[in-house]
């Protein structure tokens, strides 16, 4: 894929505090990329000064090759879905969805047939004639969406667009905004600081902390191979189990030397490290292909629908099992002692 | 608990009395103004507009309200523009010469009206600016920008900046973006402000009377009417202008009590 847009090693302070540290990211022509970080981790200022609504201190940000970090907003060929949606109040869903063009001085029938495209596209068409207030807050984020997307942007900035929402429409959101993204093909880049969403939605994830980012790649890659201990923990409920780093991406912890699969990006021999495995790579019992076997004894068993999580007490270090349920129980107590099994592939090593 | 009825009728009655005493005065000029005044005591046997004819002959008052509304709608303009303007300067940002600018404007209505008239009318003396129905309007100005300017503001607050952005984001341009987003949504603060700006200009006195030239405005007229004696015709001036200012008064209720946009424009 082509770069649509790249961040060269941006920076942003506000007055003394530094908010992002040199930033380098690729956004890639047509991919549905996700910005993902804790609260405060420099997600909307990344996304603001793309927008042009604050400017870098230092970098540049290349469209086409050329450095557009200083040019007005209006200028960029990017439109943004904002948070609290910020619709005109005074003026009707098609008003709404209609201003980018109006402004460009697009004439009257033009800009009425596109708007009923797009409302359309976005499931809204019965709804022109409404104004802001008199819509669910699922309704005004597609008016949002539409109103971004008829220009026909280069990129579509989407500032946690779906935090508003409960569970239940923030799970249909996803799948509109991954449909919408399909059939109009244009680049997105989606804030969000809930890495269950990022997973859902993203081609690439860019996991963010501290103004930096930490890890770039696809949903697999940051979840399954996490760079760094913050990512391990980011992601779910990780297993970290602390120890020295050794040889060829193996580490002595107090449950024993564990081997772990190694990409080039784990600590040096001798340096403090954590061996990272998913709950859900774990076995009960001693299974053929596992690589790794150790004994303990179960602490606790709690069942959390379609999962149960175990926990096992292996010399000292607990250990978290995730296995599938089953309406008559899993055949596991408290207190009986088992033996846990996995493969080198699924134990990463990251620097503590 | 429950009251007897004794008790709220009683209650009722005290209220009214109340009532009578506070805005009975007001009422005694529209009551009389429809019937014959003669030697201070009214004949009531005759409703008839005689004051109401009277009044349209009084060439002294006629004039003076004529310079009050020229004074008034000319200061009203001249804010709004000039609140607008400031307010959304003071909005943009935070700087030491924007609060300085915030203070200079709230001065006026602060001072006592008394050191603010005085204060222009050395300046306007020093500059050599002769007095004149200009310079009242300048005075009404300077009294009223308080008012508006942080009524605007306030809306302007409340509108907040995402809106404005969304406007840029979407590739309008500045004047666009004041025309098509802001000046809609500012719309009723400045219908609101622009009727108590022309309230507070109608019977402004203290500042008016130190920065006229020969023109009276309606609160210099009657002034300068007590020492004779009013005639019957000024009841009839004072039921107008109650009307008047129902009116606004209402006209400035719609507008100024923040309301969600129910749909239909505001
Ligand atoms: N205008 C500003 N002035 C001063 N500090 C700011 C400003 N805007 C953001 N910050 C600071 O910059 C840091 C990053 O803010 P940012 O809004 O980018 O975080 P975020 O990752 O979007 O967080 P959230 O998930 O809470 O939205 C925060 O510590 C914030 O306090
Ligand atoms: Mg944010």
């Amino acid at each position: 894929m082509a770069v649509l847009l790249e961040l060269k090693g941006v920076g942003k302070a506000f007055g003394a505090t530094r908010v992002l540290e040199h930033i380098d990211l690729a956004v890639e022509d047509g991919e549905f990329i996700t910005i993902l970080g804790p609260s405060g981790s420099g997600k909307t200022t990344i996304l603001r000064m793309i927008g042009g609504f604050t400017q870098p201190d230092q970098g540049q940000i290349l469209l086409d090759g050329r450095d557009i970090a200083h040019d007005p907003i209006n200028r960029r060929p990017f439109n943004t879905v904002f948070q609290d949606y910020a619709l005109f109040p005074h003026m009707t869903v098609a008003g709404n969805v209609g201003y980018g063009l109006k402004v460009r001085g697009t004439a009257n029938a033009v800009i009425k047939q596109r708007v009923g495209e797009v409302l359309d596209l976005v499931q809204l068409g019965s709804l022109a004639a409404r104004y802001p207030a008199q819509l669910s807050g699922g309704q005004r984020q597609r008016v949002a969406l539409a109103r971004a997307i008829i220009c026909q942007p280069r990129l579509i900035l989407l500032d946690e667009p779906l935090a508003a929402l409960d569970v239940e429409l923030r799970k249909q959101m996803q799948e509109f905004l991954k449909d919408i993204h399909r059939e109009i093909k244009t680049t997105f880049l989606f804030v969000t600081h809930d890495q269950e969403e990022a997973i859902a939605m993203a081609d690439r994830i860019c996991v963010m902390n501290y103004g930096k980012i930490l890890q770039l790649g696809s949903p697999t890659e940051v979840y399954y191979r996490p760079h760094s201990e913050f990512v391990a923990r980011f992601f779910g409920d990780n297993n970290l189990i602390e120890g020295v780093a050794g040889d060829r991406g193996s580490v002595a912890t107090p449950i024993g030397t564990l081997p772990c699969a190694a990409d080039g990006t784990e600590p040096a021999a001798g340096a403090k490290a954590f061996a990272v495995i998913r709950p859900e790579a774990i076995r009960i019992g001693n299974e053929p292909g596992a690589n790794t076997v150790v004994a303990g004894q179960v602490s606790s068993v709690n069942f959390g629908g379609a999962a149960t999580v175990a926990v096992v007490d292996v010399a000292g270090v607990p250990l978290r099992v995730k296995l599938p349920s089953r309406a008559e129980g899993l055949p596991l107590k408290v207190g009986d002692r088992v033996q846990l099994a996995w493969r080198t592939e699924d134990c990463r090593l990251v620097a503590a | 608990m429950k009251r007897s009825p004794l008790a709220t009728l009683l209650l009722s009655l005290v209220t009214l009395l109340v009532f009578i005493l506070l805005y009975g005065p007001i009422f005694i000029p529209i009551v009389t103004s429809f019937f014959t005044v003669k030697y201070g005591s009214v004949d009531w046997s005759q409703m008839n507009l005689d004051a109401y004819a009277k009044l349209t002959g009084n060439e002294g008052v006629i004039e003076a309200v004529e310079n009050t509304f020229i004074v008034g709608l000319s200061a009203v303009a001249a804010s709004l523009v000039l609140g607008t303007v400031i307010a959304l300067h003071c909005n943009s940002g935070k700087s030491r010469s924007r609060a300085l600018l915030q203070f200079v404007v709230f001065l006026p209505f602060l001072m006592p009206p008394i050191i603010t008239g005085l204060s222009l009318l050395i300046f306007f003396r020093e500059v050599s600016i002769d007095r004149s129905m200009l310079t009242i309007i300048i005075g009404h100005t300077v009294f009223v920008l308080a008012l508006v300017y942080r009524t605007i503001l306030v809306r302007l607050q409340g509108i907040g900046f995402s809106m404005i952005e969304a406007s840029y984001d979407l590739g309008a341009s500045a004047p666009q973006t004041f025309f098509y987003v802001l000046l809609p949504n500012l719309k009723s603060a400045l219908i609101g402000a622009g009727v108590l700006a022309f309230a507070l200009s109608f019977d402004e006195t203290m500042i008016t009377i130190l920065v006229t030239g020969t023109q009276n405005t309606l609160p210099l007229r009657l002034w300068a009417m007590m020492r004779l004696g009013f005639t019957p015709d000024i009841n009839a001036l004072v039921a107008i202008i109650l009307a008047l200012t129902t009116v606004m008064v209402l006209i400035a209720a719609r507008y100024l009590i923040p309301k969600d946009f129910a749909g239909a424009d505001a």
